[in-house]
C-alpha cells in the first residue's frame, strides 16, 4: 500500500494537469496518473513518422485561459504560442467574383486588408463586417465571465449559487436592447441563420459558421451553433496572438508546460499508470486501484476523464443510484470529427491562388458554401462520413519548422464529419479508415490537385481511433457533445454541474464539466477551486 | 347562416364618426377576435377590421365541391378552456367534438400505431408493436402532461419585463418559481435538459420503435422548418402539450361545422359584447404621430382614429409592412426584417366519394380514422423530408397529418351526395423559397396534390379513385390569401430564438410593440401559434392594464 495523498488525479490531460498544479500550489500532496507514455491526453505531440512530429489530435490553442497562463507562469515552463495569421478559403473555378480562373476568400488579422478583400465580394458585406466585429467583441466581453462560473442547481433552494447569475443578469440589463437581442440569438440560433442577418457572401458565411460546428454532431443550420462564433472574438480580447495559434513543438508543448509547472509546484506525475477503478468505501472515494493491482489512498479523487468513463467504468458498480446512472447514460457523446495527419515533401499548391505565399501560414478552410457544409452534416446524420467533408487545414511547419526535416512539412487536417456510429452496411471504422482518408485527400485535391503527389505518409484518426488512444468516449473531442441541453447547469448531469459528484470526495475536472471542451483549462481550474473551497469549509 | 359573411349593415362605409373607437383590431383571425371580445366585455369600444370577406383567418370553414372543409387549420384541441368559459362560447354556438382516437399512424408495411384518449387502450395497442414501448408509454405520457401543465402556466403569463421589472412582474416571477418547484426536482431538472433538445432524442429516451418515435415526434416539427434532429423541436412538442391535457399523443378536437365555427362563436361573443366587426376592410397603414399610434388607414382611403391599435397579423407584416418606418426605427426594422418565417407547409383538401380504407386499419377502421392520421414512417424519413426543404426543394416523400372530419361531424357533408367525406391534409415539407422556379410555375399545385394523393393511396388503396374535388394551398398561397409572411402558419418559426421572452422580439414580448399604443395579439406573440387563443387573451389583459393606467 503506497503512501496517502490529499488528491489523486486520474488522467494527465491538460485539465487534469491544471487541477494538479492548482492543488499542489495550495499545498496539497497531489498525484497525477496518466495511462500513456506521453503526457497530455488529446494534447500530445508524437513523432508518427521518422523526423516528422505531429499534434496528433488537438492542433490549435483556442481559449487557454490567460489567468492560467499567468498564475502558473507557463511561459517560464516553455509555453510559446506562435500566431496563426488569417483564414484562407480556397474555391473552385467559377465559385467567386473573379472572372475566368478560380477564386478564394482570404481574411487576415490586418483588418484593412480583410475589408478590401471583402469589398471584392460585396460592398455591403465589407461594411457589415466592421459592425459585426464590433458587436461580437461587445458580446464576448459580456459572456466571458460565464466561463469562470460554477453553474448553480436551479432546483436547489440555496440561493447562494445563484448569485453569480444575478450579477450576470445585472450586466445583461445594462446592455443596449439590440445587444441583448443579439446575445439571445447567439445562444439559440444556428450559425447560418445568425450570419444570414449580416452577410450575403456564401464562402464568408460558410467559413465563419465552421467554428460553430467543430466537435459537434450538428450542422451549420442546427439551432445552437451560433454561440461558438463568439469564441474567435473572445480570443481577440485576450489579444489574438496569445489566444489563437499553435504551440511551439505542437500541442504537446502546452501539456509539457503545464506538467512542468505542476511538478515545480510539488505535484507528482506518474506515466503509464492506468487506473482500473476508483475505490469507494461507504459512499466516499478513498483512492484508486491501478491496473497493476497497486492501490493508492487519497482524501480526494479527481477524474479528468469523461463522465461516462468515470461513472460507468471506473466507479465500482452499485456505488451510484440507478437514476443518476441513467442520467449519465443519457449524456451524449457522438464523436463527429476525424483527423488526418500528413507528412509531405512539398507544399500543397492551390489552383485558386498558386504559389506558397502567406495564405498557407494560417488556417486553410475547406468551406466553399453553406450548402456544402450542411450537406457534409446530412451524410453524418445517416451515419456515413462526409463525401465532401469540411476540413480545417494547418501547416504547422510554416510557423514552427522544427516539426519536420528541412524543406519538408507536416499538414494537420481536422475533418468533419466522421460519425462514431457507422451505418451497418459500412461495417466498422477499421474497415472504413482508409476510405475516409481517401475522401479527405480527394476533397483537398478539388482545390489543390498536387496533394496526391506530395504525400510521404498519411495517418488517419477516426473517432474509434481517438477513443482507443485517448479514452475519449465515442471519440468526442469535448468529452460530451456541446449541445444546448448539455451545457452549463446540465453539464454533465442536471444537478451535478458543480464538479462534485454523488460520491463524496470524488470530483470531475475534465471537459465533461462546465464550460466544456477545447484547450481552455477552465474546467480543471474551477474544479480545483471548488475542492479547495470545500476543504476550507470543512476546516472552518 | 353557418359561414359568416358579415351583414352589409356592419360593413357600411358610413360607419361611426372618428374617435368613436377606443381600440381598432387589425385582422379577424381567432386571436384577434379573442382580444376584441375580452376588450369589448371590459367596456372598450372595439372595431375589428378584416381584409377578407369572412372573419376567421386560418380558422376557417370553406365550400369545396358541395361539401365544407377546414380550409387551413383542422383541429382546435389546444383552444384554452378558460377562453371557452370566459366568453361563454358554448352559448354562441361552439360545439366541441372529441373522438376516442387521438392519432392513427399507419405504416406502408400495413402495421399501425394508434393512440387513444384512453391511456390503457393505447398501452394495449402499443403492446402489439413493442412490449418495451407499451411499458414506457404511461411514464412518458405522465412526463409530457406534467411539463405541459408547467408550460401551460408560462403560456398564460405575460413574459416578465426585462427592462423595468415592476412589483407585479417580480410576483409573476415568484409564481413561476413556485410552479417550477412544483414540478419537483426530477421534472424540474428534466425540463431544463429537455427544452433545448431534438425531439428525436427526447422520444428515443422512452421508446425503441421507430414508427412510435416518429408518430410522437411529429408534433415537435409540425408547421416548423425543423427536422426531428433539430435542437429545440422538443420544446415545440411540449408547448403543443401546454395548457391542454393532451399528453404524449396530443389533443384531437374538432369544432362542429369546422374551425370556422369557432371563429363564428368568437365573433358572435365579441359582437354581443358590443364590438363592431367589418369585413372587406383592408388596413393599408397603421398611422402614428410622435411615436404614438393614431389609428389606421384603409384601402378605401378612409382613416379611422383610435387610441390603441391591436394587430392580429404577424410581427413582420405589422412592423415592416404596415407601420411607419420612421416610428419603428432602423434597429427595430432590421430585427423585424430578420424575424424568421420559413414556411414549409402546404394544405391539400379533398372531397371523397366514399370513406378511404386504410390497409393498416382493416376491421374497425372507422373509429381509428376519427383522429389525426399521421403519416411519418420513421425518424430518418422525417429528417430526409426536412433535408430537401433546407435546399429549397420539395420533399419527394411528405410527412402528412390528415383528418376526416366528416366522420366525426356529418354536418360538413350535409346536402352532398350520400357517402361523401372530406379529408384535410397538412403536407410537409414544401419550402416557401424554392431553389429553382416559383410556386406560381405551371403545375406546381397539381404536383403537390398528386404526390399527397399518391402517398395516401399507398396506405389506403383506392383513395385516389375516390377524389371528387381537391384544392391546394402552397406556402405562397398562405402568404397571399391569409397574409402569413413566408407562408408560416404560426406567424413565425417557434424556434428557441423566437420564444417566450423573445417572441417576437426581446424587449417586446409583453404584447406592446415599439410604437406606443400598438399591440400584437397574434401567433407571433408569446406563447406562439396554433389555435389556442392564448396570445389574444394575454394581449387583452395587457391592453386593459394600460388603459387603466392611463385613466
Amino acid at each position: 500500500m503506497g503512501q496517502r495523498y490529499d488528491a489523486v488525479i486520474i488522467g494527465g490531460g491538460h485539465n487534469g494537469l491544471v487541477s494538479a498544479a492548482y492543488l499542489a500550489r495550495a499545498g496539497l500532496r497531489t498525484l497525477v496518473l496518466e495511462q500513456r507514455h506521453v503526457l497530455g491526453g488529446a494534447a500530445v505531440t508524437e513523432e508518427l513518422y521518422p523526423g516528422f512530429r505531429f499534434s496528433v489530435f488537438s492542433y490549435v490553442v483556442s481559449l487557454l485561459r490567460p489567468e492560467i497562463i499567468r498564475e502558473l507562469d507557463l511561459p517560464r515552463h516553455g509555453l510559446d504560442i506562435l500566431p496563426l495569421d488569417g483564414t484562407f478559403t480556397p474555391l473552385r473555378p467559377g465559385d467567386g467574383p473573379a472572372k475566368g480562373g478560380g477564386d478564394y476568400l482570404w481574411r487576415v488579422n490586418d483588418h484593412g486588408r480583410t475589408i478590401r478583400e471583402l469589398r471584392r465580394w460585396s460592398a455591403t458585406d465589407a461594411e457589415a463586417y466592421e459592425e459585426y466585429g464590433q458587436l461580437m467583441v461587445e458580446m464576448a466581453r459580456f459572456i466571458k465571465p460565464i466561463l469562470g462560473i460554477t453553474p448553480p442547481d436551479l432546483t436547489s433552494l440555496d440561493p447562494r449559487p445563484l448569485l453569480p447569475l444575478a450579477s450576470l443578469a445585472r450586466s445583461f440589463q445594462q446592455l443596449p436592447e439590440r445587444q441583448q437581442a443579439v446575445f439571445v440569438q447567439l445562444m439559440t440560433m444556428s450559425a447560418a441563420d445568425f450570419l444570414d442577418q449580416w452577410f450575403e457572401t456564401d464562402p464568408l458565411k460558410a467559413t465563419m459558421s465552421a467554428s460553430g460546428i467543430i466537435g459537434t454532431y450538428q450542422g451549420v443550420r442546427s439551432p445552437g451553433t451560433a454561440y461558438v462564433l463568439l469564441h474567435h472574438y473572445m480570443g481577440e480580447i485576450d489579444g489574438a496572438f496569445r489566444a489563437w495559434g499553435i504551440p511551439k513543438g505542437g500541442t504537446g508543448g502546452i501539456s509539457n508546460a503545464i506538467g512542468s509547472a505542476a511538478r515545480a509546484l510539488g505535484a507528482e506525475i506518474r506515466m503509464e499508470a492506468p487506473v482500473a477503478r476508483i475505490i469507494v468505501k461507504n459512499g466516499r472515494a478513498t483512492g484508486v486501484a491501478l491496473e497493476n493491482g497497486e492501490e493508492i489512498e487519497a482524501t480526494n479523487v479527481l477524474s479528468s476523464v469523461d463522465a461516462r468513463q468515470t461513472f460507468l467504468s471506473l466507479v465500482e458498480p452499485g456505488s451510484l443510484d440507478s437514476e443518476f446512472e441513467d442520467e449519465v447514460r443519457r449524456f451524449k457523446f457522438r464523436g463527429s470529427s476525424g483527423k488526418v495527419n500528413l507528412a509531405v515533401d512539398r507544399l500543397p499548391d492551390f489552383t485558386s491562388l498558386p504559389g506558397f505565399g502567406e495564405h498557407l501560414r494560417g488556417a486553410i478552410s475547406f468551406s466553399p458554401s453553406l450548402d456544402e457544409m450542411e450537406g457534409a452534416y446530412d451524410d453524418a446524420k445517416y451515419n456515413r462520413f462526409s463525401r465532401k467533408p469540411y476540413i480545417d487545414m494547418i501547416i504547422p511547419t510554416l510557423v514552427d519548422p522544427s516539426m519536420a526535416p528541412p524543406g519538408k512539412h507536416v499538414i494537420s487536417c481536422f475533418v468533419q464529419y466522421a460519425p462514431y456510429k457507422l451505418a451497418p452496411e459500412l461495417g466498422s471504422w477499421d474497415d472504413q479508415r482508409e476510405a475516409f482518408g481517401d475522401a479527405v485527400v480527394d476533397r483537398i485535391a478539388e482545390f489543390a490537385p498536387n496533394i496526391r503527389d506530395i504525400i510521404l505518409f498519411r495517418n488517419v484518426q477516426t473517432p474509434l481511433d481517438i477513443e482507443r488512444t485517448t479514452g475519449l468516449s465515442e471519440g468526442n473531442i469535448f468529452q460530451g457533445e456541446l449541445s444546448l441541453e448539455q451545457l452549463f447547469f446540465n453539464r454533465p448531469v442536471p444537478g451535478y454541474a458543480r464538479f462534485k459528484t454523488p460520491i463524496r470526495d470524488l470530483w470531475l475536472c475534465g471537459s465533461s464539466t462546465h464550460p466544456g471542451g477545447g484547450i481552455m483549462g477552465a474546467n480543471g481550474r474551477i474544479a480545483a477551486m471548488e475542492l479547495l473551497r470545500s476543504r476550507g469549509r470543512k476546516a472552518a | 347562416m353557418s359561414i359568416a359573411t358579415a351583414p352589409e349593415t356592419e360593413t357600411g362605409t358610413y360607419g361611426r364618426r372618428h374617435g368613436d373607437y377606443d381600440v381598432i383590431v387589425v385582422g379577424g383571425g381567432h386571436n384577434a377576435l379573442v382580444t376584441a371580445a375580452y376588450l369589448a366585455k371590459a367596456g372598450q369600444r372595439v372595431l375589428v377590421l378584416e381584409r377578407r370577406e369572412r372573419i376567421g383567418g386560418a380558422a376557417e370553414t370553406s365550400e369545396l365541391g358541395g361539401a365544407r372543409v377546414p380550409r387551413l387549420a383542422h383541429t382546435i384541441g389546444r383552444l384554452r378552456p378558460s377562453i371557452v368559459r370566459d366568453l361563454d362560447l358554448k352559448s354562441h354556438g361552439l360545439r366541441l367534438l372529441a373522438p376516442d382516437a387521438r392519432v392513427f399512424a399507419p405504416s406502408p408495411d400495413g402495421r399501425a400505431v394508434t393512440f387513444w384518449v384512453d391511456q390503457a387502450r393505447t398501452v394495449e395497442a402499443l403492446r402489439a408493436v413493442s412490449a418495451h414501448d407499451a411499458h414506457a408509454y404511461p411514464d412518458f405520457d405522465r412526463l409530457v402532461r406534467s411539463l405541459g401543465r408547467f408550460l401551460g402556466e408560462i403560456a398564460a403569463q405575460t413574459p416578465p419585463d426585462i427592462h423595468a421589472p415592476r412589483l407585479d412582474d417580480a410576483l409573476a416571477g415568484l409564481k413561476l418559481g413556485r410552479t417550477f418547484r412544483g414540478l419537483g426536482k426530477h421534472d424540474g431538472r428534466t425540463i431544463t435538459r429537455v427544452l433545448p433538445m431534438a425531439v428525436a432524442d427526447f422520444v428515443a429516451e422512452a421508446f425503441e420503435t421507430d414508427p412510435v418515435q416518429a408518430a410522437l415526434a411529429w408534433r415537435g416539427v409540425q408547421y416548423c422548418s425543423l427536422g426531428p434532429w433539430s435542437a429545440g423541436s422538443a420544446a415545440v412538442l411540449l408547448f403543443d402539450a401546454a395548457g391542454n391535457d393532451g399528453g404524449a399523443a396530443g389533443q384531437t378536437v374538432f369544432a362542429e361545422g369546422g374551425p370556422g365555427a369557432l371563429s363564428e362563436a368568437l365573433a358572435s361573443a365579441a359582437r354581443a359584447a358590443g364590438a363592431e366587426i367589418r369585413c372587406r376592410a383592408e388596413v393599408t397603414a397603421i398611422t402614428s404621430r410622435d411615436g404614438r399610434v393614431t389609428g389606421v388607414a384603409l384601402s378605401s382611403g378612409d382613416e379611422i382614429a383610435a387610441a390603441a391599435v391591436v394587430s392580429g397579423l404577424d410581427p413582420k407584416r405589422t412592423l415592416a409592412g404596415l407601420s411607419d418606418p420612421v416610428a419603428v426605427g432602423p434597429s427595430m426594422l432590421w430585427r423585424a426584417g430578420n424575424y424568421r418565417t420559413p414556411g414549409v407547409v402546404s394544405k391539400v383538401n379533398l372531397v371523397l366519394g366514399g370513406l378511404p380504407r386504410f390497409t393498416a386499419a382493416a376491421g374497425d377502421d372507422e373509429t381509428r380514422l376519427r383522429g389525426r392520421i399521421v403519416v411519418a414512417p420513421g425518424i430518418d424519413p422525417m429528417e430526409r423530408a426536412f433535408d430537401a426543404s433546407k435546399y429549397g426543394r420539395v420533399s419527394d416523400q411528405f410527412i402528412l397529418e390528415a383528418t376526416i372530419p366528416s366522420l366525426v361531424d356529418p354536418s360538413l357533408v350535409d346536402g352532398a351526395a350520400p357517402g361523401t367525406h372530406v379529408m384535410s391534409v397538412i403536407a410537409q415539407y414544401t419550402p416557401y423559397k424554392l431553389r429553382d422556379g416559383s410556386w406560381d410555375d405551371e403545375g406546381r399545385h397539381d404536383a403537390v396534390a398528386d404526390a399527397v394523393v399518391a402517398q395516401l393511396d399507398a396506405l389506403a388503396p383506392g383513395l385516389a379513385g375516390l377524389v371528387r374535388e381537391r384544392e391546394v394551398l402552397t406556402p405562397l398561397d398562405l402568404e397571399r390569401e391569409y397574409g402569413l409572411s413566408g407562408g408560416h402558419p404560426l406567424h413565425g418559426e417557434p424556434g428557441l430564438d423566437q420564444f417566450f421572452l423573445w417572441r417576437p422580439f426581446l424587449g417586446h414580448a409583453r404584447y406592446r410593440l415599439p410604437i406606443e399604443g400598438l399591440y400584437l395579439a397574434g401567433s407571433g406573440a408569446h406563447p406562439g401559434g396554433g389555435v389556442t387563443g392564448q396570445p389574444g387573451q394575454n394581449a387583452a389583459r395587457e391592453i386593459l392594464s394600460d388603459t387603466k393606467r392611463r385613466r
